[in-house]
């Protein structure tokens, strides 16, 4: 073999990305999401406070209840796609494509009650440019469903051959879209 | 095993969403603020254990992830209680 072939390490160390599930620089795409997330977030929390009587006549006009129903739509989509990561570990491709396809169908669930709601919400006058806490809530909720959007395409490419680091690492970009909207739901919908 | 704590992890995060939507109509908006935000990281903290796996990984990620989730809470919670005083 020549001296300039390419030869994989058999152990590779990544510091501290080590002991993480799934493939490391997952994690560093993850962290810099949660990073731009948590911004918008905080931006959307000063706004309100800077705001409150706009921002409250907003939040009047959303949907909880539809809301509510997409948290219970996505954490089960999530149970899912772990089942799936916990099969392809468990050296089950065939169970584990199941889970992820049952992952994937949920995902398009939450898709199609989010658009339910966007349709409701632009009847009832609502759009980009209604009011500062409009503009925050549609550039929030829609940048978060373009996430939605891509993990269920990286779940259909890792679901494909179901190989357990690449679901796991799959998988982990759907938990993170959840994590997400796990605190987005109560921010946006909720807390007056 | 591994199947039965998913799914009790699953079973864990409906239990709370439910629990989120009754907290939310309390007539005690202070209460229910403060009860939604509360479950709001008890949820995240089920998905950074159970479904991310990081039970079991170096703690400087979980505790990363939970400063994420804590924070954004503490942040909203204190957005609340600043509009209650001003």
């Amino acid at each position: 073999m020549s001296a300039l072939a390419y030869e994989p390490e058999t152990t590779e160390r990544w510091g501290l990305l080590d002991g993480l599930p799934g493939d490391p620089m997952m994690w560093v795409l993850i962290l810099s999401e949660l990073v731009a997330f948590g911004l918008l977030l905080g931006a959307f929390v000063v706004a309100r406070t800077v705001n409150p009587v706009v921002f409250a006549a907003g939040q009047a006009m959303l949907d909880g209840p539809l809301a509510a129903l997409n948290t219970v739509v996505l954490v089960t989509s999530g149970w899912a796609a772990a089942r799936g990561a916990a099969a392809a570990r468990g050296a089950s491709p065939a169970v584990a494509r199941r889970w992820i396809a049952l992952a994937i169908l949920l995902g398009a669930a939450f898709i199609a009650v989010k658009l339910t709601e966007y349709g409701r919400e632009i009847a009832a006058g609502a759009g980009l440019e209604t009011s500062p806490f409009f503009t925050l809530y549609f550039l929030l909720t829609g940048f978060h469903l373009l996430h939605v959007v891509l993990g269920m395409v990286i779940l259909g490419i890792v679901g494909r051959h179901s190989a357990p680091t690449s679901v796991e690492t799959g998988t982990a970009f759907w938990h993170m879209v959840d994590l997400v909207w796990i605190v987005m739901f109560p921010i946006l919908y909720l807390v007056g | 095993m591994v199947r039965d704590r998913l799914t009790l992890a699953w079973l864990n995060l409906l239990s709370l969403a439910i629990a989120t939507l009754a907290a939310s109509l309390l007539p005690n908006r202070w209460l229910a603020d403060a009860l939604v935000l509360s479950l709001a990281l008890a949820k995240g903290r089920v998905i950074v254990l159970d479904f991310l796996g990081l039970r079991h990984a170096p703690a400087l990620w979980r505790g990363l992830l939970t400063s994420w989730l804590a924070g954004l809470v503490a942040l909203a919670g204190l957005a609340v209680a600043l509009r209650a005083l001003v």
